[in-house]
């Protein structure tokens, strides 16, 4: 009887604390979202910290259609969908062959990768600037994707090849004693897997990708091709800025990524069944 | 086979990163503007450096930077992935909700947070309701409140994305493991120093490299809120990196502060990764 | 995958022995030295791609064409204006005229990027200053002067403005604007008082306010625009100096450390302790909202914070100009000047130089104000402003003036700023540590100039 009260209560304690942390956590973008629902004339008289004065969803219009952000979401998952797929692809083989063999040199290629994700991007600008448009596609959505999974390989080895490390051996000698190739291996036994550590870079890499700002100013100019968070950023004003619509236009922005968090979530969570190993 | 695996990744990384990364290095050894040629000084933006009392802030502040904001987010990343690790009623909600601040647009929460921190904002009203007058600050005006007040905003965008490593770490365990020790009658403690602690070494390599890249190049949140102000109390070698190579336009001393950067990155996580590597080997 | 198929993979003994010679099976030719052979040869064929630091040059094959204007003019009103300048220009003139518009602070650090591709954007908004100096002496900009063939009627300073230093014109003013202490006049009206005409009373008036509760001088120095706070410096150095020391100031031939920049600052003190507390912590558009409120009486900033006012409140703005404090100076006023530059390798020259002719015309600079939020000048003698009384009293300001300067950043550089923005900051939170803040905006200022 007191085993089923206290588990309720511990039940109810979970959710308190959980309930409570998810509260205090979105109050900021709470505010945003109260913001993106207020006119312009009422934050300008009564400032962005007032209680809202106004209710109206002319903010998410104006940054729909006047700001361009329709085709600039667009833009994003251009960039994105190939970006993520074809960086975990090559991060994951990779990552499988540094991990699961033995490579000569294979620790220090682990780092040389990872080594690249060091420096701070920003010293990168000017040079890559310069191949892109060396390579001829300077401001156009593929360079974007090009930098990008450039820029992200190395981190992803390095995460994935972490994970696989701890995949143990027994199951791979004995697809090895099957006669099975390293590829049937990797697609095979290994990725199946890895699947909660591809999935949680699967979200991230797509968070990061889609929320980009750095790469996207660098190798695009041109309005038409520009991701979402420049245009965001081109919601603002040179001195005044309306930020009822960059409020409306950064809750739009958000329902990918999030909704892709919400779809991937699961996975990182649905361990398998290592232990019907047996 | 497998060397296409590895060269392959190896070789789009090389032509995009370590060699414009390589044209960086080349960059710290000259003085250049961005526009005309760059002009050679050696170890001269090195040398200036060392002389340079906003450097030594920034070093400073990263240093300060680099233990709190590295050990909270660790440490909380953890206890979040532990609490909402099990399936239960709500918790896809509660992993969502802690998530979405690293989605979310920087911009529109950058300026929310600063409206927090406005000396009539919430943070200040709720230490008055409170009762705790005494500790309301104008906390990014003040220099000595500015690069904690800082801190806060971005540790809860960190905390988040810290939990979904940690989550696919602490599923990558066998259950196996905590079904013997349960039956060994270990308590949650004793299981998580005993069976959870041990297993999460590689993923905890991962995380905690991940973690002091993110110190040392913190750089969206800082700049957002503060630009490493007021007068460069809040000032970060990231910060101070970016100011000197689009503000002041000293492309070469910025890339001699990157290459700083870089190294610092580098000896904490080298030694870090080459000791687990060692002890994993054995 | 499904237990069966797991449980077959049951691993043996001898496999875990076997496990190291997969390596070389896989790959039997894979020996320690060739994969290094293998890695340089890789390295060497990226190296001879692009170098980070070359430039194009030669000559640019010219065409007629679309001509495209890189502008960051990205405000609403301010990007449907320019866009209806270039449907005015395609209208008139034929070929078609398309408007980028991307975020300020964007097009500012690209700015260097735009200028130097391969396939640079025909033609830039901005301003004029040490940045285009800079460029134009790198010969990155179009020389403009047939355009200026058209530009008669301007005042001979906007084209000394828009010169290089060097002698070739390289700008095309289109619009200015003034600062000025700006109120509501229902707020001076409610509390009884009237603009001031002197520093004294300037000082009169801060006391009489402080009376009644409310903060005398808003200020928004806070969130992301500390610049605002170079107004103070800008309008008491050419007051206190003249605007040919300030000049000469922001362009290094002087110190920070100087007594005559000291002077300036103690003059500064004077009204310190009327300024509003929180007005290192708010941003300019904040300010403004505490302005329109009451809870400050008078700011100094420029016309462009009527864009943050809500429009019923624009017909009860006013301003007065800053007191005048020395009379034996000449008088000089701040009014920034925006307009056009354009790349000295675009491959539509004609076309553009048609743009320049086009947006320097009266009509054009009319249609630009109608469009926009009104509280802009044109350049042009000619053209009519948006007819406001606020608005003829800023052009009769700035026309009773002596000497033009642009604002701090404009008049030295982007690259200064920052320098005045720690200093300037510092100098209203700490007003005591006076020396060792100019001693350290010298400091930087120096590391500015050498490079």
């Amino acid at each position: 009887m007191s085993s089923a009260l206290t588990r309720r209560a511990r039940t109810a304690g979970f959710h308190l604390v959980a309930g409570g942390l998810s509260v205090l956590w979105l109050l900021p973008i709470a505010l945003v979202l109260l913001t993106s629902v207020r006119t312009f004339d009422d934050i300008a008289a009564n400032g962005l910290g007032a209680v809202p004065r106004s209710a109206t969803l002319a903010g998410f219009g104006q940054a729909w259609t006047d700001g361009g952000e329709a085709r600039a979401m667009l833009n994003s998952l251009i960039v994105s969908v190939p970006t993520v797929l074809l960086s975990l692809a090559l991060a994951s083989a990779a990552a499988f062959a540094l991990s699961r063999y033995r490579i000569p040199l294979r620790r220090a290629i682990i780092l040389l990768m990872l080594a690249g994700n060091l420096l701070p991007p920003q010293i990168l600008l000017v040079p890559v600037f310069k191949l892109t448009e060396l390579m001829g596609f300077y401001d156009t959505l593929p360079a974007d994707i090009v930098v990008q999974l450039g820029f992200g390989l190395g981190f992803y080895t390095f995460v994935l090849q972490g994970f696989m490390r701890s995949i143990p051996e027994e199951i791979q000698q004995a697809a090895v004693i099957d006669g099975a190739s390293p590829t049937q291996i990797f697609v095979r036994i290994i990725l199946p897997l890895a699947r909660p550590a591809l999935a949680a870079l699967s979200a991230l890499a797509f968070t990061w990708t889609f929320n980009d700002l750095l790469w996207a100013i660098t190798v695009l100019r041109t309005e038409s091709v520009m991701p979402v968070t420049p245009a965001l950023l081109g919601l603002q004003g040179q001195f005044v800025s309306n930020w009822n619509v960059v409020a409306a236009g950064s809750v739009i922005a958000a329902i990918p990524t999030v909704a892709v968090f919400l779809r991937f979530q699961r996975h990182f969570i649905s361990g398998l069944a290592l232990g019907a190993v047996k | 086979m497998l060397l296409v695996f590895v060269l392959v990744p190896l070789a789009v990384e090389a032509f995009w990163v370590f060699w414009p990364a390589l044209q960086g290095f080349y960059l710290a050894l000259t003085d250049w503007d961005g526009v005309s040629a760059p002009r050679w000084v050696g170890l001269g933006n090195f040398a200036e450096l060392f002389g340079d009392p906003i450097f030594r802030t920034s070093v400073l502040n990263t240093a300060i930077w680099l233990v709190l904001f590295g050990g909270v987010s660790a440490a909380g990343g953890l206890g979040l992935a532990l609490l909402l690790l099990r399936e239960r009623r709500g918790v896809g909600f509660y992993r969502a909700a802690l998530f979405t601040p690293v989605v979310f647009s920087l911009v529109a929460t950058a300026l929310m947070w600063q409206v927090i921190y406005q000396p009539d904002g919430l943070a200040n009203r709720l230490l008055g309701a409170l009762g705790l007058t005494g500790w309301q600050h104008a906390w990014l005006a003040n220099s000595s409140t500015a690069l904690y007040a800082v801190l806060l905003p971005a540790l809860w965008r960190q905390l988040g994305y810290v939990m979904v490593l940690y989550l696919a770490g602490l599923n990558g365990i066998d259950p196996v493991l905590y079904e013997a020790a349960t039956l060994d009658g270990a308590n949650r403690v004793q299981q998580f120093r005993n069976v959870t602690w041990p297993q999460l070494r590689s993923v905890n390599a991962v995380v905690l490299s991940v973690i002091v890249i993110d110190s040392l190049r913190s750089f969206d949140v800082v700049w957002a809120m503060t630009k490493g102000g007021p007068y460069h109390s809040s000032e970060l070698l990231s910060t101070y990196m970016y100011a000197t190579a689009f503000q002041s336009l000293r492309l070469g001393y910025a890339s001699a502060l990157a290459v700083v950067i870089f190294v610092l990155a580098f000896g904490v996580i080298v030694t870090y990764l080459v000791r687990a590597f060692r002890e994993e080997a054995s | 995958m499904d237990n069966a198929v797991l449980s077959h993979w049951v691993t043996t003994e001898e496999t875990r022995r076997a496990l190291p010679d997969l390596a070389r099976r896989a790959a039997p030719w894979l020996t320690r030295r060739r994969f290094l052979a293998g890695m340089g040869v890789a390295g060497s064929a990226a190296a001879l791609a692009g170098c980070a630091t070359s430039a194009s040059s030669g000559p640019v094959t010219q065409s007629a064409g679309a001509i495209s204007i890189q502008s960051n003019l990205s405000a609403p009103q301010a990007k449907a204006s320019i866009e209806a300048l270039a449907k005015g220009f395609s209208a008139q003139h034929g070929s078609p005229a398309t408007v980028n518009t991307i975020a300020s602070e964007t097009f500012r650090t690209q700015l260097p990027s735009y200028l130097t591709s391969n396939q640079p954007p025909d033609l830039y908004t901005w301003y004029p200053g040490s940045l285009l100096n800079g460029y134009a002496k790198k010969g990155l900009l179009l020389d403009v002067d047939e355009a200026w063939q058209t530009m008669a009627n301007y005042p001979a300073a906007f084209r000394t403005l828009s010169g290089d230093g060097a002698g070739k014109l390289i700008f095309v003013p289109t619009s200015y604007y003034w600062w000025g202490f700006f109120y509501r006049k229902s707020n001076f009206a409610k509390w009884g008082v009237t603009a001031p005409t002197s520093w004294s009373g300037l000082l009169e008036l801060c006391r009489a306010l402080q009376a009644k509760g409310v903060a005398p001088i808003g200020l928004g120095a806070g969130g992301n625009t500390p610049w605002v706070a170079s107004s103070w410096f800008d309008y008491l150095n050419i007051r206190i100096n003249g605007a040919q020391y300030h000049r000469q100031l922001l362009a290094g031939q002087s110190r920070f450390d100087d007594p005559r920049v000291a002077k300036v600052f103690e003059q500064w003190r004077t009204a310190l302790p009327y300024f509003d507390q929180q007005g290192t912590a708010l941003s300019f558009q904040e300010a403004t909202t505490s302005l329109l409120q009451g809870r400050t009486g008078m700011m100094l900033i420029g016309t462009f914070f009527a864009d943050a006012a809500p429009k019923d409140t624009i017909p009860d703005l006013d301003f007065f100009q800053f007191p005048v404090l020395d009379a034996s100076v000449p008088l000089a006023e701040e009014g920034p000047t925006d307009g056009f530059f354009a790349s000295s390798r675009t491959a539509h020259r004609a076309d553009v130089l048609a743009w320049l002719k086009y947006v320097a015309t009266a009509p054009a600079q009319e249609l630009y104000i109608q469009n926009s939020s009104g509280t802009v000048l044109p350049t042009n003698p000619d053209a009519r402003d948006s007819g406001t009384p606020l608005v003829a009293k800023g052009r009769a300001m700035l026309a009773a003036a002596k000497e033009v300067t642009q604002f701090f950043n404009r008049d030295s550089s982007d690259a200064l700023q920052p320098t005045a923005d720690a200093a300037l900051v510092r100098f209203i939170q700490k007003p005591t540590e006076l020396s060792s803040i100019l001693t350290g905006w010298q400091a930087a200022a120096e590391k500015v100039f050498a490079s």
